[in-house]
């Protein structure tokens, strides 16, 4: 079955927000929309955003690092959020694992949002339905783009390629060989719900130089004490 | 000079009180109006606060309205006559509580116009959905009940009616709990103690109203109740408030044993400003304390201590709901266990929330509705408890 995901690099993303902002442009625009932005230019905006990005401190000053952390749903293969809902509009498709919430269905209980482990369910609070990341399910499947743009609109954004998009159930895939190469893993997996999108950890790339390789310690001078003398006319005589 | 007897302006008084709670089930459904007319965005809610104050003024009803019933099941189903005579009155508040947490219930959803919807589209693994149908079920169970104390030609179909709304209101407070327990994605939930905790706070606060309606009803007609009943059903309201309060500890105890859950424990009983001020000074100080020294100190206890006690009760009840519901979701989620978490918004950190005049007017709207059907229930049926005096007190 196919499962298709995000992988997002953390070690990669610089939090410009590019993919938060063309997804809501995308989104907003499309089927999944028009997404709420309420007081946009005002001290308290706010507003549905299927995809945002948080940034964390982490460590205590002065080690500290900061970390860029991409959330949007993660498409979890055992959603919690699908079997509570009363009318069924949150369902998980079986051809590509993608979860997606049916507007004409959902009442708006909300419950599914407390259900969500990972706090990335988005009521929207004008159209009074849950929304939420569809992977852009009406992008990704346009026979009328050319085939290198079907893919969700945050990963065509991000200007560091922080975002992979693929089938993490086929071995082959970008997707799937980032998560194996670079030890990619899920969100909370002690929650068993197995969350179809990964991050790849931060990496440090630290290359150790060994004191020899700076310093010869078998170098022949050192062994000799003193610098040969430089050869003389009268042996090239000879 | 002539002055009136309050039977001859009773009258005035009656439609006094139906106005006035006429104004206030208007006031909610013009908040409803003016929330489906600019979305959730005028209400206090976000997206990590998803279920506001008018949840807490729905879930208070819906559970209070199976509690009530619990004097009826005390009469029809263990046979007690003193608690029979106040069945028809429990049954009346049970729907009227029913009718008022329901309305602000379905009005406080996204789409209350697609309540179709949910009843065409059933999704059986759903907790919100059987809730649903034990809802509805109650209101048929109720009725069915009422209709066989009332019609004299019924009568021998009470007991088993009574045993039906017994087992029903149990299995619906039951699901109202049930809908937190399963949750286990915020750690405030996820704990088998919750249905029990639900169904004896439902005991607790069904009494407190049912107690507060009495005495209203009493005094209203100039009557006197008997003491030995009083006295009863105040030792009653005594034990269900502290066996909420013992449930509400163990709940709390046993999440300080966990250590993933001390965060949370310290939020709420320790530094989270208003809910744990809810918490100590409404919840357990007013709410139960004070109703226990009113209920058992000696010199206390007499009709008015016990009105009073009701009433804090029901403060207590409100306090406890708003931190459990708001206070748990305000608390952020546990993004990455085992790490202390800190964000400028959204995960790490905690969530405001500030209730509207709409949610306020919607809540009060819902206790409108109910006070409304009581008022004009008592008016036009006999409701009022009759206490035959020569019949012999049973043993406590």
């Amino acid at each position: 079955m196919t499962q298709l995901a995000l992988v997002i690099d953390l070690n990669v993303c610089v939090g410009c927000h590019a993919c938060v902002t063309n997804c809501k442009q995308w989104n907003t625009s499309g089927s999944a929309g028009p997404l709420l932005d309420a007081n946009p230019y005002e001290a308290d905006p706010t507003g549905t955003f299927f995809n945002r990005v948080q940034t964390f401190e982490v460590g205590t000053y002065p080690n500290t690092q900061t970390v860029h952390f991409p959330k949007s749903c993660l498409h979890c293969e055992d959603p919690p959020c699908v079997p509570v809902c009363p009318t069924g509009a949150s369902y998980k498709r079986k051809e590509d694992g993608i979860v997606l919430v049916d507007y004409d269905k959902c009442i708006g209980c909300k419950y599914c949002a407390w259900a969500c482990p990972y706090g990335v369910r988005e009521f929207d609070e004008q159209r009074k339905v849950m929304t939420k990341c569809t992977l852009c399910v009406d992008r990704i499947y346009d026979e009328a783009l050319p085939e290198s743009e079907r893919k969700p609109a945050c990963v065509l954004a991000c200007p560091a390629g922080a975002r992979i998009f693929g089938d993490v159930h086929d071995p082959e895939s970008e997707a799937s060989v980032a998560i194996s190469d670079n030890g990619g893993y899920a969100l909370m997996p002690e929650c068993g719900t197995q969350p179809a999108n990964h991050y790849l950890p931060r990496r440090k790339t630290a290359l150790k130089i060994q004191n020899e390789q700076l310093y010869r310690s078998a170098n022949p001078l050192k062994v000799e004490g003193t610098a040969p003398l430089p050869p003389s006319s009268e042996d090239f005589a000879t | 000079m002539h002055h009136k007897t309050f039977a001859q302006i009773e009258i005035r008084y009656f439609y006094l009180l139906l106005v006035l709670g006429l104004v206030v089930v208007l006031g909610g459904l013009l908040a409803a109006q003016q929330m489906e007319a600019h979305g959730h965005v005028i209400s206090g809610m976000n997206n990590q606060v998803v279920w506001g104050l008018p949840h807490v003024f729905a879930i208070f009803m819906i559970v209070s309205a199976s509690g009530v019933l619990n004097v009826a099941s005390v009469g029809s189903v263990f046979g007690r006559h003193v608690y029979k005579a106040r069945a028809p009155l429990a049954g009346l508040l049970s729907l009227a509580l029913l009718a008022g947490g329901l309305m602000v219930l379905m009005l406080d959803l996204g789409r209350p116009d697609r309540v179709i919807v949910a009843a065409t589209n059933y999704n059986p693994t759903s907790v919100f959905a059987w809730n649903v149908l034990l809802y509805s079920g109650l209101f048929a169970t109720v009725g069915l009940y009422l209709w066989t104390l009332m019609d004299r030609t019924m009568g021998g179909w009470s007991k088993p009616a009574g045993f039906l709304v017994f087992i029903w209101r149990i299995i619906l407070t039951t699901g109202t709990g049930l809908i937190f327990a399963f949750l286990v994605a915020r750690q405030a939930y996820a704990s088998a103690l919750l249905p029990p905790l639900f169904i004896i706070m439902s005991f607790a606060w069904g009494l407190a109203i049912f107690l507060i309606v009495q005495f209203a009803m009493f005094s209203w007609n100039e009557l006197q109740l008997n003491p030995a009943i009083q006295k009863r059903l105040k030792n009653l309201l005594g034990l269900f408030v502290v066996s909420v309060l013992y449930l509400v500890a163990t709940y709390h105890l046993t999440n300080l044993y966990f250590s993933r859950q001390v965060a949370f424990e310290r939020f709420i009983l320790a530094h989270g400003g208003l809910y744990t001020a809810l918490f100590w000074g409404g919840y357990v100080v007013l709410g139960s304390i004070v109703p226990l020294l009113l209920i058992f100190m000696p010199g206390l206890g007499q009709a008015r201590c016990v009105l009073l006690a009701s009433l804090l009760v029901l403060v207590g009840a409100f306090s406890l709901l708003y931190v459990f519901i708001i206070g748990g979701q305000a608390f952020p989620l546990l993004i990455v266990p085992g790490y202390t978490v800190h964000s400028s918004f959204g995960d790490g950190q905690l969530a405001s929330y500030a209730p509207t005049v709409f949610e306020w007017a919607l809540g009060a709207g819902g206790l409108g509705v109910a006070f409304v059907t009581v008022t004009v229930g008592v008016r036009i049926l006999n409701f009022l408890p009759h206490d035959d005096p020569r019949q012999p007190m049973e043993g406590n």
